[in-house]
């Protein structure tokens, strides 16, 4: 009964959210969103018409939608990642270092697993799977914010929501997936479902109409980066001498 | 163990973005937006002499030759005071300087990874300094930082010399034991 209206509750909202961005023509600024969200709707109700034909086969579909959906969801932070760094070169330079380095060493933690125990891949559930995939997923979010937070990177009401809704999305899933049974229904197994809920309800709010991100407007010019970072650290070094002072005094 | 990992990795995205959305980090503001409140004062570093006279015992010899209880007390209430006012202040000039350049170097092509990392890194031990400072002013007071520091390098001194000493032993042990 739980699993029906969480399910009928999805569906309304999805149909809800692209009809408000088709009208409000979003579709066109955040395709990669609202494919996605497209995605999980048609993905949804193939499901439920597989799980009506043949109990056997839903397992097959149900993890190859899932994985497919992990894939999209990438996409859509790439989407974030593209359109919030568009005018910060700097910024986005960053961001793609760092997140280079968090794949090289997920891949390289995966490498290390395989070749201590070669059986790990075949033993490995779907769920083990879907679960590591998406802490990757966190951690590469988790280290976007703190990316965009500490360039003080400034969004617009829509792309701030599809944000916060898909990292809440991600978040609330990782730590549902460390508790929720391999077979069996308990509070887990609601809350990863409901989970999804609380994305579609976040992103219906935010994404309601289109609002301008707030442009660089007055941005300071380019200035020479050997520049600004001498005169940062010259300044630090200013606090550093002040801090020292005061304990050797 | 992945079980482990996934659950602090999704507590810290969710943790991150519930800050995100209180402190409203990822708010639609404008580029070259002002101070924070509180931080327009940060502008300029403390003059040297407020330095100088917070943290040193002359004052604090003076009113002891007072002898008056009440008086001292009511001095080291008040340079207490002051002290953390001047904690803080550094504090925020520190953020006000790291959001200066990360507003500077957003926008800039060239900017170099491994100078931010470094800057950034500094950023956080100057931060770290300041809170070590902070609850130190709060436990023992201004005047007797410099008496802690200096203990504090003694101890230091002491730990390695013993350091020394052990190592200096366990060598000599090593050598001692083919022979024997």
């Amino acid at each position: 009964m739980l699993s029906q209206s969480i399910w009928w509750s999805s569906i309304v909202l999805e149909v809800f959210l692209l009809t408000r961005g088709v009208s409000g023509r979003l579709i066109f600024r955040y395709p990669a969103f609202y494919g996605y969200i497209s995605f999980v709707l048609a993905q949804s109700i193939f499901r439920s018409f597989v799980h009506r034909w043949s109990e056997e086969l839903y397992s097959s579909v149900y993890w190859t939608t899932e994985f497919l959906g992990l894939i999209l969801g990438c996409w859509i932070v790439f989407e974030i990642y593209r359109v919030a760094l568009a005018a910060y070169p700097g910024t986005a330079k960053m961001a793609r270092k760092i997140l280079l380095f968090l794949f090289v060493l997920a891949l390289a933690k995966a490498d290390v697993a395989l070749w201590s125990d070669p059986r790990l891949l075949a033993e490995t559930t779907a769920l083990q799977m879907e679960r590591a995939l998406r802490t990757v997923q966190a951690i590469a979010i988790v280290a976007l914010v703190t990316v965009f937070a500490s360039y003080s990177i400034p969004f617009g009401r829509n792309l701030r929501g599809i944000l916060l809704g898909y990292g809440l999305f991600i978040a609330e899933r990782v730590i549902c997936l460390a508790f929720v049974p391999v077979a069996g229904k308990d509070f887990w197994f609601y809350a990863y479902s409901a989970s999804y809920l609380v994305a579609l309800g976040l992103w219906l709010g935010y994404l309601w109409s289109y609002q301008v991100i707030p442009e660089a407007e007055n941005a300071q010019l380019e200035r020479d980066y050997q520049l600004i970072m001498t005169t940062t650290q010259r300044r630090l070094q200013e606090a550093r001498g002040q801090l020292r002072k005061a304990v050797r005094l | 163990m992945i079980g482990f990992a996934s659950l602090i990795a999704g507590a810290v995205l969710l943790l991150l973005l519930l800050a995100a959305a209180i402190n409203g980090w990822l708010a639609s503001r404008p580029l070259g937006t002002g101070p924070a409140a509180g931080e327009e004062d940060a502008t300029e570093p403390c003059p040297e002499e407020l330095v100088n006279r917070v943290f040193s015992c002359a004052d604090w010899e003076f009113v002891r030759g007072l002898k008056a209880a009440g008086i001292e007390r009511l001095f080291e209430q008040e340079r207490k005071k002051v002290a953390l006012v001047w904690v803080r202040q550094t504090c925020a000039m520190v953020r006000k300087v790291m959001r200066e350049h990360a507003g500077a170097a957003r926008q800039s092509k060239n900017l170099e990874f491994p100078t931010e990392i470094n800057i950034f890194a500094q950023f956080l031990i100057l931060m770290g300094v300041c809170g070590i400072l902070s609850a130190a002013i709060q436990l023992a007071g201004p005047l007797w930082l410099g008496s802690l520091a200096y203990f504090a390098q003694r101890l230091s001194q002491r730990v390695s010399k013993l350091q020394e000493t052990f190592q200096a032993g366990a060598l000599a042990n090593a050598r001692e034991a083919p022979s024997a």
